[in-house]
């Protein structure tokens, strides 16, 4: 496996490197928390990232595989179209904005704004979300293991959001529906795929109560 | 506030087809997108329902196949009965009928400061002798990006088409101010709607996918936005142009994200943007994904490196704080940017944001020139002058007062034919300009279309070259405020511009320009030598005050 020292190298220095180095083989970069924007916007290949991550790391990522060791900073996988990220730790504020398509899975916890705007993303967090998580959500799945903070799923327009724990309030254009044994399946489907340890037979499930909520 | 019943309709009966035959025309009715006109389904017969919904765009009158119609101003109304005006009364009514506030489409109604209380300069014998239009060569190019990417956007005219996305504009609308752009060599933009696919390569000049062969020339270019609601953005999307522009906000309604209704959210819409068929897309008034303006840089440095660092990326803002907000996109690198006036236009909003809410765009530009002047870095990161700008004139003045290039957006839609009734959210336009039907699309032609959008761009570059010229100038670039002169106390005194007669700034820009700089912002020692002062090779914050 080859390895990248980001230490005092930049943005553009470490993703040149980055870019010239996927080619099929898996590579580890070491040192990159001060590197905000690290793989940002690959179409291929897998990223050891050791240690942390800084922000916005695989903004635009369209199709590579991204796995930090440790925790991320904000707006993890910021735009992503395709692709996987996986935070063995935390991550910061607003991770999995604006997706489009792809995987995201944070084994601890993530900040507020989680999944904010989220158009097809998969976005499952093993911990708890802070405040806003899924707001204005248009399609995808967002996964939360533990509890939410306050107005969870605000402004829901389509996609579906499972939480296993509690929430502190629930936003605005929301419903709580009973799970369907396709919810079940699609559950334990996650939780298998990325070794969670939940049980979905005790998730709920919000859904938008109007897919035009909004002046007509 | 909109203007309401401040027109005259009449009808001449004896040529009117309805008239003379109930139910063989009904044309009035159909491409009014007020509802001034109502047909009796049961006798045939037309007449006019509301006359105070007519906003004086004459649709009618130019769709009437006899040429019946005809709309005079009315007597105004608005010293008599201020403030309790028809159009006062008529609002209030409305919201208390349905509960909800007005939204209009288009831009600002009624005088708001413009350039029309500038005037230019002429060269005599004072100062550099005038230009021969006629024999002498002018240069128009403005260069985006020359020091900081491989690939800088490059303008043969200094215009650009003012950002409208694909939604609130047709596909067919979109095609044509890109086919425009090709012929002119100026630059289109996406919009925050996503990417029109045949955009991409008619922008350049190529009329199919493959771009074999080169159909227009000069070949034109394509800004992608970077916006608020990211509809359509992919690493793909933002590679797929010559300049990324980071979309702050907008003159129609800085402050708030953009507006699309529901009944403008087709299948195709809805397929870009993700928001379900006939729902209202409503982008966030700020990114989700920026705090503060370390992010902003950190935004601005991963958008250029997703493109290879090729690209320029530029700014646009609405019109807030000129100063502190150019200040903050030089911070953040950018290599252009555009503010936008109150009078910008949108394809929906509030009406009152878009009546009341911003800084006409004339008061816009010396602040945001002085900003520029304090970094170091004027005619460098270029600046583009956007709101309510209809004409060579308007632009000249702009450049004049420190932009580098001018971008036209409600001008570009009266170029495609468009007569201004304010109705645009409706999705009703009868020229296919800003409708996702089909059957009023078809009435716009993407080629015709865009070859009024190059014969305005042409006819405009005519007067900017005229205007240059004949105040002694070789190039736009020189272009300054001594150049202009204002025509009244409160032009002065929004712009700092010389009064005519007066021959200086008023005082009260001569209290607040930093010290050191008088109004025109040169220095002491640049107006004893004549020099403009050497150009700094790098960034500096401003050591001094700023305006705002």
């Amino acid at each position: 496996m080859k390895t990248i020292d980001a230490k005092h190298k930049d943005l553009r220095a470490v993703n040149q490197a980055l870019r010239a180095s996927l080619n099929g083989e898996p590579v580890t970069v070491r040192h990159a928390a001060h590197v905000h924007g690290l793989a940002a916007g690959l179409k291929q290949g897998q990223v050891e990232i050791a240690g942390d991550a800084g922000d916005y790391l695989g903004v635009l990522n369209a199709g590579a595989t991204l796995h930090v060791q440790r925790n991320a900073g904000q707006y993890l996988a910021d735009n992503m179209t395709a692709g996987t990220v996986i935070v063995d730790g935390d991550a910061g504020y607003g991770a999995g904005q604006y997706c489009y398509g792809g995987t995201v899975v944070v084994r601890g916890d993530a900040g507020d704004f989680t999944a904010t705007m989220n158009k097809g993303a998969v976005i499952l967090v093993a911990g708890d979300v802070g405040d806003e998580a899924g707001t204005y959500m248009l399609k995808g799945d967002l996964v939360i293991v533990g509890d939410a903070g306050a107005n969870f799923a605000n402004y829901l327009i389509r996609g579906t959001v499972y939480i296993g724990g509690a929430w502190r309030s629930l936003g605005h254009n929301t419903r709580v529906e009973p799970l369907t044994e396709a919810d079940l399946a699609k559950l334990r489907g996650y939780f298998e795929q990325y070794g969670l340890t939940a049980d979905p037979a005790r998730f709920q499930k919000v859904v938008a109560a109007s897919p035009k909520p909004f002046y007509n | 506030m909109a203007v309401i019943g401040a027109f005259c309709i009449s009808v001449n009966q004896e040529a009117c087809l309805n008239a003379q035959m109930p139910g063989k025309c009904a044309t009035c009715a159909e491409v009014c997108p007020h509802g001034v006109y109502a047909l009796d389904l049961a006798s045939g017969a037309m007449h006019i329902q509301n006359y105070n919904a007519c906003v004086g765009c004459r649709i009618c009158a130019e769709f009437c196949p006899a040429d019946a119609i005809r709309i005079n101003p009315a007597e105004s109304e608005y010293l008599s009965r201020y403030p309790w005006t028809l159009a006062a009364v008529e609002e209030v009514h409305a919201k208390a009928q349905t509960g909800e506030y007005l939204l209009r489409g288009f831009g600002t109604q009624g005088p708001t400061p413009n350039f029309d209380t500038i005037t230019v300069v002429p060269s005599q014998i004072a100062s550099a002798a005038p230009r021969d239009k006629y024999r002498e060569e002018c240069d128009l190019e403005v260069i985006i990006g020359a020091d900081t990417c491989s690939q800088p956007l490059r303008l043969k005219l200094p215009f650009v088409w003012a950002a409208m996305s694909f939604g609130a504009l047709s596909q067919e609308a979109k095609q044509a101010l890109a086919i425009g752009a090709a012929l002119t060599g100026i630059a289109t933009n996406t919009g925050e709607g996503g990417l029109v696919p045949a955009e991409a390569w008619l922008a350049r000049g190529y009329a199919d996918e493959a771009r074999a062969h080169k159909q227009w020339d000069p070949g034109g270019y394509l800004v992608i936005q970077w916006s608020t609601g990211r509809w359509g953005v992919s690493a793909d999307y933002v590679n797929a142009g010559d300049a990324v522009e980071v979309k702050i906000g907008q003159g129609a309604k800085p402050g708030m994200g953009g507006h699309l209704l529901g009944s403008k959210v087709t299948e195709a819409v809805s397929r870009v943007r993700g928001v379900p068929v006939g729902s209202d897309a409503l982008s966030p008034c700020r990114y989700y994904d920026v705090q503060t303006p370390e992010d902003m840089r950190r935004m601005v440095a991963f958008l250029r490196d997703v493109t290879d660092y090729r690209v320029p990326i530029l700014f646009k803002l609405g019109p807030s704080r000129p100063y502190a907000d150019v200040a903050a996109c030089i911070e953040a690198g950018a290599d252009a940017i555009s503010i936008d006036g109150l009078v910008g236009g949108t394809g929906c909003s509030p009406d009152i944001v878009t009546q009341g809410v911003g800084i006409p765009t004339i008061a816009c530009l010396p602040p945001a020139v002085q900003a520029l002047k304090d970094y170091g870095v004027h005619r460098q990161v270029k600046l583009i002058a956007l709101g309510g700008l209809r004409n060579g004139l308007d632009a000249f003045k702009a450049l004049a007062m420190g932009a580098d290039a001018v971008g036209f957006g409600s001008a570009a839609e009266i170029a495609m034919g468009c007569r201004a009734c304010y109705a645009c959210h409706k999705g009703n336009c009868p020229y296919g300009i800003t409708s996702q039907k089909p059957e009023l699309r078809a009435r716009l032609d993407p080629l015709a279309a865009g070859q009024k959008l190059a014969n305005f761009i042409h006819a405009c570059a005519e007067e900017v070259k005229i205007l240059t010229m004949l105040s002694g100038h070789r190039a736009i670039a020189d272009l300054s405020t001594e150049d202009l002169r204002a025509l009244d106390m409160n032009t002065a005194a929004l712009t700092g511009l010389k009064l005519a007669g007066y021959e200086r700034p008023l005082p009260i820009w001569e209290a607040l320009a930093p010290v050191g700089r008088q109004g025109n912002g040169h220095t002491a020692s640049e107006r004893r030598s004549g020099s403009r002062g050497a150009r700094p090779k790098t960034r500096r914050k401003p050591p001094l005050p700023s305006l705002n």
